[in-house]
């Protein structure tokens, strides 16, 4: 087995003189055209391709996480924009990881879109969606890059297009942000190729941060960031859970998403540009990330909708990861990227759990459902597992990446520290709630949905599901080994492996997890339903305002941005009709009103004529007279 | 000897052969309406065969002396022959889309006659390298664009032609009297004569009016969207194919091959430009009519040709002429899918239109490929044009000009999209509608796939522009 991946990532990184990288992003092409080729009641033979794709995939990227380098070129354009793959073992594992979660979540497609519509449109984008993903991580030259990054919008926007076209609100929030966030990423790479002098990613390296650097580490940092869903660009993602089908979100916002941000946001930091730890651009992805740990989190607490809360927890999440990278220690940097890692795999899982919600009951409505517990058992389990490691409870994955984020936030600044834990709070009381509602407690269905009809999902749905809870339990158990691939990215030598060595840290952490337990069963006892636990935080007098507005929708970015361009459209056009009056009205005025008066000289009468003949002659003379 | 004589049959085909539809229209409308697409094909056709004699062998030329030391001269180099099989090239496909839009109204003959003349007019424009020749062309071209705006003959439409026409060709009597300026410092007409010099500020003031009139830019802009009310086609044929690629062609020739940019207007062009792409994009934003948004898109994607020919670096250069080609692919197709939906729901106001795509699907789906590719969203091929010319600012030392292309770009993006989600998406409005005929629907098509092919095979456009950025001999 191993013999033969090794010969198979010689032979596709051009050890046997032939270079198949392009692989990657060609194949999961013909095979998504081939997928709508085939015609549309052929479910299984679609479906066969469409694994078939993504297994390829998977394969593929094995091979290269083996073969740890490679690289390929060809001509696109003059001025160095060219056609430029390249792997080494950070992009290798990035390709690794995508490859898995792809197939995880194409089984449980397959089963999930079962006799459902436009299910080949749905592979067809995932396809897409995955070759895309390849090239970015490939890409070794900036503009390529920037093509298969941007290239995502748009089967992100078919994706939510699929959902429902009558009600198109979502998909143009999602591409008006994403692009928003792309087009800062071409000012950034350009930027950065006209302040590094190349466009290819090789030969940039640790460049200073000052003069046209700023404008394009800022840029592309907004770029990453918008990517991953951070604070900012993050308002779609909620939406798009009651828009999209489940697995998009399973697949985009929750793992591809998520893992293109972050590898791009360290390839920045720590390749492209040189920062520092305590610098001014430092301190500001710590602040990204902050914000985004605790905003997002007080969102999720609040939701009633398990889909609408594991967004939120997603946004928050992707804040750990940047608050972790944005220390510059290597600490923060290992921690943000196992992190990612984690993240990845129980956030899948969650959403795949309530996508099998959503397949048996038809809701994820916390208010119509609940005490599933019973009537779901594999399911449940997937969930606790998921939601402990999330929690971040010993001795689950999520604990111990956060626990290195931690560390480093520690060592950077309190603030970011403080942040941080209160970010575990609530992610801990929001899962306490969520879990409660919808698995524990007494059985509740939405209307016409009778209880025999709820059973345990079929086992493609489950065997995703599984393998995920699973991976959460191993990746904590036996943490060395994920950190043994992670490490070597951030440098030699370090080693973070087993548990943590700060026990303060670890005894305030698991403090926190206490105290959200305590306020879970203060808000059970004071409403009786595990939906309303979280209520005397929703509530409470001075946040009930704030909560209010956000729920009203005040706060979101993209309504503001919207609402800032619709004036300053308006002022445009103000300026445009004013110049057409200049055309439309003043130049007719002008000309008929000339003309009339020029008219009225001309009025036949011979002593006029006579006077204007003798001025004529008298100006002539004059001139004359002045010019000899 | 066998490139003179295409180079020729380039130019003169449909100049000539315009004269000659009307009295094929009175012996048959088909054999009119093959003609008419004949000769412009012809063109296409003649401007492809002249790309690899001028691409190998050299540019071709033709030259006749006459008396008063005035001169005629045709000269196939690489930029003209690029931007003459990227006219004609559309216009071939507006030609044809044009058979089933144009069939229900009157005065046809006079419909064919001018739009082959009008690309006649541009042949002979693009190939001129004679200042008096360029200018009758332009006033030709002027002139078609009058009878076509007009050619519904309502009063409002007839006064939104003139408009047109005043606009136009008071902007290219300043140029003409910019020309003369020329003449005076030089002693000549011919382009040829008179490469590498730089001409005085007041020239290059009074050239620009011809150019930004032509090319409709901010404050000379307004009679572009105005123009809205000719048919579809003959919108599609102004933006994409013939009259505004006119102004920016004009300014490469100019500026690019012949004189030397003094670096004053390397800063003041690509800042008016950036007005009017901000101003514009705004008031795509705000209006309701369909073809005046996409009119406004065109201003504004104007703009972004002439950063990127401006800025006086290479990248800038081949990134605009790359920018040429892609918009009038994509901005052709937007307008023939805007007459799909005009003819379909009888209205232009995008308020009373909605769910479209469900109806019009290869109108939907080309409309959305033209979109992204004018938006500059990969794989179409109007990201690499974007790119180019954004990253010409930034190379060119201006990252505040960066910035707000970028926000030009921003602007794009949501107004197109509102047009595209209005129209197409949300609750349909219409059960009625269908598809146009054959002939429309096979033309949006072609443009949206040449978009979309643009972009992935974009090895095969940049070899023409670099081959010509690197033949200027600046860099």
């Amino acid at each position: 087995m191993g013999a033969m991946f090794g010969n198979m990532a010689a032979f596709m990184t051009g050890g046997s003189g032939v270079n198949l990288l392009w692989l990657m992003v060609v194949l999961p092409v013909a095979l998504a055209v081939l997928a709508v080729a085939i015609p549309r009641h052929a479910f299984a033979a679609r479906s066969a391709c469409f694994l078939a794709a993504t297994l390829a995939d998977l394969l593929l990227a094995i091979a290269l996480f083996i073969a740890k380098e490679g690289s390929m070129l060809l001509r696109w354009t003059d001025f160095e924009i060219n056609l430029a793959f390249r792997v080494d073992p950070f992009s290798g594992a990035v390709l690794l990881a995508l490859g898995i979660f792809a197939v995880l979540v194409a089984i449980y497609s397959v089963a999930f879109l079962r006799r459902k519509e436009k299910y080949g449109q749905f592979y067809c984008y995932y396809l897409l969606t995955l070759a895309m993903a390849n090239g970015a991580v490939l890409a070794d030259n900036l503009v390529v890059l920037l093509f298969f990054w941007e290239g995502l919008m748009v089967t992100l926007f078919g994706m939510l297009l699929i959902g429902d076209r009558q009600k198109p609100a979502t998909a143009v929030k999602a591409l008006v942000l994403n692009g928003i966030a792309d087009l800062l990423l071409m000012l950034g790479v350009a930027a950065t190729a006209a302040h590094a002098g190349t466009f290819m990613m090789e030969g940039i390296s640790q460049l200073p941060i000052e003069g046209l650097g700023v404008l394009g580490f800022v840029c592309m940092m907004a770029g990453a960031v918008g990517k991953a869903g951070a604070m900012p660009f993050h308002s779609w993602i909620p939406d798009a859970a009651d828009a999209a089908p489940l697995p998009f979100m399973a697949i985009l916002p929750a793992a591809f998403e998520k893992i293109l941000g972050i590898y791009l946001l360290v390839r920045i930091t720590f390749q492209f540009y040189q920062m520092v730890p305590g610098s001014v651009m430092s301190i500001v992805v710590m602040a990204i990330g902050a914000i985004t740990i605790v905003l997002a989190n007080s969102m999720a607490l609040i939701q009633k909708d398990i889909k609408r809360l594991l967004s939120y927890s997603t946004i928050s999440q992707v804040g750990y990861m940047i608050l972790g990278i944005g220390t510059a220690l290597p600490v923060g940097i290992i921690g943000g990227l196992f992190h990612l890692i984690n993240h990845v795999m129980y956030k899948c899982c969650l959403f795949l759990t309530a996508g099998s919600v959503e397949k048996q009951t038809g809701s994820t409505d916390m208010r119509y459902i609940s005490g599933l517990g019973k009537l779901m058992p594999v399911t449940t389990v997937c969930f606790l597992t998921a939601a402990l490691s999330i929690s971040g409870v010993p001795p689950f994955s999520g604990f111990f990446s956060k626990e290195l984020v931690f560390d480093a936030a520690l060592e950077s600044g309190m603030i970011f520290y403080i942040a941080a834990v209160l970010g575990a709070f609530l992610t801990a009381a929001s899962f306490l709630k969520l879990g409660h509602a919808a698995y524990f407690g007494p059985l509740r269905l939405p209307e016409g949905v009778k209880t025999e009809d709820v059973k345990e999902v079929p086992g493609a749905m489950l065997l995703p599901m599984g393998i995920l809870a699973l991976g959460c339990l191993i990746f904590g158990v036996f943490n060395a080994l994920p950190l043994s691939v992670i490490q070597p990215i951030a440098g030699e030598g370090y080693d973070f492996s087993g548990w943590p060595d700060n026990w303060t840290l670890v005894a305030i952490s698991c403090a926190v997890l206490l105290l959200a337990v305590g306020n879970h069963l203060f808000g059970y006892r004071r409403t009786g339903e595990g939906l309303k636990a979280a209520d005397h935080i929703r509530y409470a007098p001075a946040l009930r305002t704030v909560y209010d507005c956000a729920e009203k929708r005040y706060f979101d970015p993209y309504d503001i941005i919207m609402q800032l361009i619709k004036g300053f459209a308006w002022i445009c056009y103000g300026i445009d009709r004013a110049i057409n009056w200049v055309y439309d009205v003043f130049a007719v005025d002008f000309v008929s009103g000339l003309s009339s008066r020029l008219r009225l000289m001309n009025n036949g009468s011979v002593g006029r004529y006579m006077a204007w003949s003798f001025l004529g002659v008298g100006f002539i003379v004059l001139l004359c007279l002045f010019l000899v | 000897m066998e490139g003179q004589g295409l180079l020729l049959a380039c130019i003169f085909t449909p100049l000539a052969g315009a004269f000659l539809l009307p009295i094929f229209g009175r012996i048959h409308v088909g054999l009119r309406n093959i003609m008419s697409l004949l000769f412009v094909l012809t063109a296409f056709l003649c401007s492809a065969m002249l790309l690899s004699p001028a691409l190998s062998q050299g540019p071709v030329s033709v030259y006749w002396q006459l008396p008063l030391g005035l001169s005629i001269g045709f000269l196939a180099d690489a930029l003209a022959v690029f931007m003459a099989a990227t006219s004609s090239l559309v216009a071939s496909i507006i030609v044809f889309y044009s058979f089933g839009y144009i069939e229900r109204y009157k005065n046809q003959n006079e419909y064919y006659l001018m739009v082959t003349l009008f690309l006649g007019a541009m042949m002979g424009l693009v190939f001129s390298t004679n200042l008096i020749c360029i200018y009758m062309f332009w006033e030709i071209s002027a002139i078609c664009c009058w009878r076509l705006i007009g050619f519904y003959r309502e009063e409002p439409v007839v006064r939104r032609a003139n408009k047109a026409f005043m606009v136009t060709v008071g902007g290219a009597l300043l140029m003409l009297v910019g020309f003369i300026g020329i003449y005076g410092e030089t002693g000549t007409f011919d382009l040829l004569q008179m490469q590498g010099q730089t001409v005085a500020n007041w020239v290059m003031v009074l050239i620009l009016f011809g150019i930004l009139s032509k090319s409709a830019t901010l404050p000379l802009h307004t009679w572009l969207p105005d123009a809205g009310v000719a048919p579809s086609p003959v919108t599609s044929l102004l933006h994409a194919a013939v009259l505004v690629k006119i102004g920016v062609y004009v300014f490469a020739r100019l500026f690019l091959v012949n004189f030397q940019l003094e670096a004053i207007w390397e800063t003041v062009v690509p800042w008016i430009a950036a007005v009017s792409a901000l101003v514009s994009a705004g008031a795509a934003l705000v209006e309701n009519d369909i073809k005046r948004i996409i009119a406004y898109s065109t201003i504004s994607q104007l703009a972004f040709i002439l950063l990127g020919l401006s800025t006086g670096t290479m990248i800038g250069a081949a990134g605009g002429l790359l920018y040429i080609l892609m918009h009038s692919l994509a901005k052709g197709g937007l307008f023939l899918c805007a007459g799909i939906v005009e003819h379909s729901v009888h209205t232009k106001d995008i308020r009373q239109m909605g769910g479209l795509a469900k109806r019009l699907p290869v109108t939907a789906v080309s409309f959305l490929f033209c979109a992204f590719s004018v938006m500059g969203i990969p794989p179409f091929g109007g990201f690499f044009a974007k790119f180019m010319v954004i990253d010409s600012a930034l190379v060119g030392g201006t990252p505040l000009l960066a910035g707000t292309y970028i926000f030009g770009a921003a602007l794009t993006v949501v107004y197109l999209l509102r047009v595209f989600v209005k129209v197409f998406l949300g609750d349909a409005t219409h059960t009625d509608v269908k598809e146009g005929t054959w002939e429309m629907v096979g033309s949006v098509a072609i443009l949206g796939v040449l978009s979309l092919l643009g972009g992935i095979f974009i090895n095969l456009p940049t070899q023409l522009t670099s081959f010509i950025v690197e033949n200027l001999g600046r860099w």
